[in-house]
């Protein structure tokens, strides 16, 4: 499948990006390392007029710390950051999560803000256009229904990143750039909920910065997959300690990861929580196994992750 | 004997790999030809639909558009491997079948023109009724897809030996079970490709093939050019596994447009056209009843199998009946019925597969361990029981001349410590073991047989010339050693001219495992008439008797008195003065029953031999998960001699990933007429990661009439290690297991169903 003809532009600066996507009105988009968009590119589920490269902005790659960040530029590799001693020390669900992320050869070409900041997936959606339109267009790309779930009044497609899931149970925050200005903001508040559009980045907005509290973490992430790499994950479980609170994350069923906290390792919070999370999750059939089984999985993933942990805490 | 020998049977690494691992070996994508177009097709959104009306103007007028053709450019002449089932137009006339399947074609100075031009052709379409699940097919009332196929069965293969009633009656224990097997993709890693170049009356065409005779004449039929005129030349393939075995529309496509621009024509297949839109698996269900005495005999069976076709015939008749053959090649089976049905869908073409009908065969293999354990016989040992030997016939009659099952499950069971396995339920640990035959070659007529020539240069290196194809097997690698072994030269020494349609003789290509036992028998026969010569002219040279004369080293040599050499070269340059230069032919026909049809006559020899193996599998189930892991698989193949142990164990190991542990998760999954995972992310084959520990056994049962020896080396454990890693995850759960492939979703169903007393 061919590419379509597109601007190309590198940035290498923020601002300059910012005056890019200005320049082409919003029909632009902003490139990392390309593993999500540039299949999206090639199925035309987006149809960018320009391409704007962030890989030129040499301060985004940099991990560096304070007193209470560590502060990670959004275009570091999945593979640089898996071998940052920084995260291995304070964050092993980060690590973790890293280390199941794809393959060793995209881990090279992957970043983390591309990673975060990925579409949501559905095996009716991430099709070509003479797939789709063949099929006819489903909601998430403007149309009247969804082929995965005949009915459905909203999109059910799946966020897939591992690393948000495991970032969300440590508290990170993100640093965003836009034409308005620069914010902080938790890394949740980036999730809309919405499968159609997940992120609530407003035009133009670019990610810049993963932040996360530099506190030392005890913590783990579990991925539900066919094979033993590559994959999407059918279901993540991302747990994490600090001082005080234990907290979960449950991605990859439904539109965002999901979190909770937890009251203690106790049998009996690890029983609130899981009912809480087999609750909240929105699996769908839009996988190549069944939504039961990915539910079901999510008690067995979740304990046998705490049991592990808290054996490793012994 | 592999030890008097210098080449053959050695370790080598194969002639073709440093060009393919280091990208320098070109394939069809990588050609450019001057003047070369770029073509696109314009594929059916319908599921089934009357074509009303095709527009291509407003395309022909977009700059850089050169031609666009339609089924109107052709002869109406459908494609179909018999005469029987011509069902296939390779463009659509009046009717399309399946989504995706080939409507226009275009040819524009780059891709994107054409692609860009596919938008502009208009195409009035009439959806009519479409049905996607076999059985629903075959119900009265659903919608005929091909006039000429009642019910939408394409093909019915009925094999009816002995008395199965009479089997049933007498045995100790009768079993009756349904196994269903969702469809695969072959997954070459190389999409499908044609260049054409139409120049001077002559059709030059490279596109990955199995053949590059039959690919000719298909296509001298179907553009009604003499045969002559059409040449299929030689190019680097990047897999086969069966789906390259035929015609494809894309040829047809690509032909008819390079003749109508007088301009080479690419046309290079997106990854989802490949899957989509060239042949694939069929998805198969198949109920199978065994009746076994007391010591677990097998006294009768009876078979109904279903086959998915899709929307054409494609390899139907062969299709339905291969998964058969293997059973009854590798068991005793005194008396059986096999019904096998094709049945049409508003799907993609379904083709045949090296590892197809794992629904069968795996179902057979599960279905003896169960009645082996309430027989309280140990797998292997039923499996013994039951194993054809040489010398015995098969059910159909064909004559085993060499192997047997014995061996290689003897050798797998040692190697892998078969009765030192431990099975636990509790931890769910299991074993299994799968057996099968393979046959070498089967018929196809005339072209069943292989013819090669050989010439020998001056400079005493040669240069041989075949028809046999390598798809990716090892095939010229394993010509070259055998040229090698025979003239006694090293072999480097030797260059090979092969699956060229216009410099080659006819060679059965790589559809039946015919390589080593056919394709190698003729170039072994050819060697050995140039060698006659070499050594008639240096008896005369040397003054010593030809019968003690051998060629090694490039030198003919004594084979008694060490003194009587010359270099091979000087021979050659003598028979050059001499007006008769050193050349050779040789061919081989094998010994096959001509009249055996697939369905009219489905009896008498198959093949003119039969390599046999025996896979063992240990597997380690989660219980709470689904989730099978397969710490270690063992596989013992008997290729009669191996011409390259490396490349047979290459072969084995490549069989393991495609049948065995892809029998966990490769599925093609279906929207109504769309497939979902037309790519290689939800398409889920086994990564190296997920592949287990290996050990390898070659046996040699050293077939009479192999070259040195050979038969098919490998394909064995293609259609048993998906057999050994079910019945291993079956001992390790204690349940039945009637749907693949074992998905963890699958198999927490069945566990789940087992407790219930089996899955509905």
């Amino acid at each position: 499948m061919i590419l379509p003809r597109f601007a190309f532009h590198k940035a290498s600066s923020i601002d300059e990006a910012l005056a890019l996507h200005k320049e082409f009105a919003g029909n632009a988009l902003y490139l990392s390392g390309g593993t999500d968009l540039v299949p999206r590119i090639k199925l035309r589920l987006a149809k960018p007029e320009a391409l704007i490269d962030l890989k030129g902005i040499k301060t985004l790659e940099t991990v560096e710390q304070d007193d209470r960040w560590i502060r990670i530029g959004a275009m570091a590799t999945i593979s640089d950051l898996m071998k940052n001693p920084l995260v291995a020390e304070y964050v092993p669900v980060f690590q973790a999560s890293l280390e199941s992320t794809s393959c060793e050869t995209l881990q090279m070409r992957g970043t983390i803000g591309g990673n975060l900041l990925q579409n949501t997936r559905c095996l009716f959606y991430n099709q070509s256009e003479f797939w789709r339109k063949s099929k006819g267009f489903c909601l998430k790309v403007g149309g009247e229904k969804c082929n995965a779930v005949p009915g459905a009044a909203v999109c059910l497609a799946n966020y897939c990143s591992d690393n948000a899931a495991a970032l969300l149970t440590v508290n990170a925050e993100i640093n965003v750039a836009g034409p308005e200005g620069q914010r902080q903001l938790p890394l949740g508040d980036l999730f809309s909920g919405k499968a159609g559009r997940p992120f609530t980045l407003k035009p133009g907005e670019i990610l810049t910065h993963v932040l996360i509290p530099k506190k030392k973490t005890r913590g783990g992430y579990e991925k539900l997959r066919l094979r033993g790499s590559v994959d999407y994950p059918l279901l993540g479980v991302a747990l994490s300690s600090g001082n005080e609170a234990v907290r979960l994350a449950v991605g990859a069923v439904g539109p965002r990861p999901y979190v909770f906290d937890m009251a203690g390792w106790e049998e009996q919070s690890l029983h609130d929580v899981i009912a809480q999370a087999k609750a909240t999750a929105r699996p769908a059939p839009n996988t190549v196994v069944e939504t039961a089984y990915r539910r079901d999985m999510i008690p067995i993933f979740i304990e046998r992750l705490a049991k592990r942990l808290a054996g490793e805490a012994k | 004997m592999t030890d008097e020998l210098s080449v053959v049977g050695k370790r080598m690494k194969r002639t073709d790999s440093l060009a393919k691992v280091t990208g320098e070996a070109l394939y069809t994508a990588d050609l450019k030809l001057p003047r070369m177009l770029h073509a696109k097709v314009l594929r059916s959104p319908h599921a089934h639909a009357r074509i009303l009306n095709i527009d291509a103007g407003k395309a022909l007028r977009l700059p850089g558009v050169k031609a666009v053709v339609t089924a109107a450019d052709g002869h109406g002449i459908n494609w179909g491997v018999f005469k029987y089932t011509q069902d296939h137009p390779m463009m659509a006339i009046d009717r399309v079948r399946y989504i995706g399947e080939d409507v226009a074609g275009v040819a524009a100075v780059d891709e994107e023109t054409a692609l860009e031009a596919l938008d502009l052709i208009e195409v009035d379409y009439e959806p009519l009724p479409a049905v996607f699940d076999p059985f629903e097919a075959m119900k009265e009332g659903a919608p005929l897809i091909h006039e000429q196929y009642a019910r939408n069965i394409n093909v019915h293969v009925h094999i009816d030996v002995g008395d199965i009633e009479e089997g049933f009656a007498k045995a100790y224990l009768v079993k009756e079970d349904t196994f269903d097997a969702a469809g695969e993709a072959y997954s070459t890693l190389e999409p499908y490709a044609v260049v054409a170049h139409y120049h001077s009356g002559y059709l030059d065409l490279w596109m990955p093939n199995a053949s590059a005779h039959v690919r000719a004449k298909a296509l001298s039929n179907l553009l009604k050019l003499p045969l002559n005129k059409v040449r299929v030349r030689h190019i680097n393939v990047g897999g086969h596994f069966g789906s390259r075995s035929e015609v494809s529309p894309g040829d047809f496509v690509t032909a008819l447009l390079s003749m109508k621009t007088g301009r080479p024509v690419k046309l290079l297949l997106t990854r989802e056209e490949n899957a989509t839109c060239t042949r694939q698996v069929h998805a198969i269900n198949a109920t199978i009843k065994t009746g076994v005495n007391r010591d677990g005999t097998i006294t009768a069976k009876q078979f109904k199998v279903i086959y998915d076709g899709g929307a054409y015939s494609s390899t139907g008749p062969i299709a339905t009946s291969i998964p058969y053959y293997v059973y009854e090649e590798a068991y005793r089976l005194p008396n059986v019925r096999y019904d096998g049905y094709r049945v049409i869908t508003n799907k993609g073409i379904r083709g045949m597969y090296g590892c197809h009908g794992r629904a069968f065969l795996a179902g057979n293999e599960m279905q003896m361990d169960t009645i082996a354990r309430e027989l309280g016989m140990d797998p292997m040992e039923i499996r013994l029981k039951n194993g054809l030997t040489a010398g015995e016939q098969t059910a159909t009659g064909s004559v085993i001349r060499s192997g047997g099952l014995e061996e290689p499950i003897r050798r797998a069971a040692e190697k892998s410590g078969w009765k030192d396995i431990k099975e636990d339920r509790s931890l769910g640990k299991g074993k299994g073991m799968g057996c099968i035959a393979i046959m070498c070659g089967f018929p196809m007529g005339f072209r069943s047989g292989s013819a090669c020539y050989v010439k020998v240069n001056d400079d005493g290196q040669v240069t041989v010339v075949t028809g046999v194809i390598d798809t990716g097997m090892g095939n010229e690698s394993m010509v070259i050693q055998i040229a090698a072994e025979v003239l006694g030269v090293p072999v480097e020494d030797v260059n090979l001219v092969n699956a060229d349609s216009e410099v080659t003789n006819l060679d059965p290509g790589a559809y039946s495992q015919a390589a080593a036992f056919v394709g190698a028998n003729a170039v072994k026969r050819a060697c050995e008439d140039a060698k006659s010569k070499i050594l008639a002219f240096a008896a005369d040279k040397l003054k010593h008797p030809a019968e003690d004369l051998d060629l090694k080293d490039r030198m003919v040599v004594s084979k008694t008195d060490p003194a009587k050499s010359v270099p091979m070269r000087f021979i050659v340059r003598e028979a050059f003065f001499k007006g008769t230069p050193i050349t050779g032919t040789g061919a081989f026909m094998p010994d096959i029953d001509f009249q055996r049809e697939w369905v009219k006559n489905p009896y008498g020899q198959m093949a003119g031999t039969f390599s046999y193996g025996c896979s063992v599998a240990e597997v380690c189930v989660d219980r709470e998960t689904g989730q099978i892991a397969v710490p270690r698989f063992t596989a013992a193949h008997d290729c009669g001699t191996p011409i390259n142990p490396m490349a047979v164990e290459g072969q084995i190991e490549g069989s393991i990933h495609q049948a065995g542990m892809a029998v966990l998760m490769e599925e093609t999954r279906w929207s109504d007429g769309h497939l979902l995972n037309p790519d290689l992310l939800e398409y889920k084959v086994p990564l190296a990661c997920d592949m287990p520990h290996i050990e390898t056994v070659i046996v040699c049962s050293n077939d009479p009439e192999g070259p040195f020896g050979a038969k098919e080396g490998g394909l064995t454990a293609r259609m048993n290690s998906y057999s050994a890693v079910t019945c291993a995850v079956q001992s390790a759960l204690g349940v039945p297991l009637t749907h693949l492939p074992l998905t963890p979703d699958r198999l927490l169903k069945a566990i789940g169903a087992g407790k219930t007393g089996g899955e509905k």
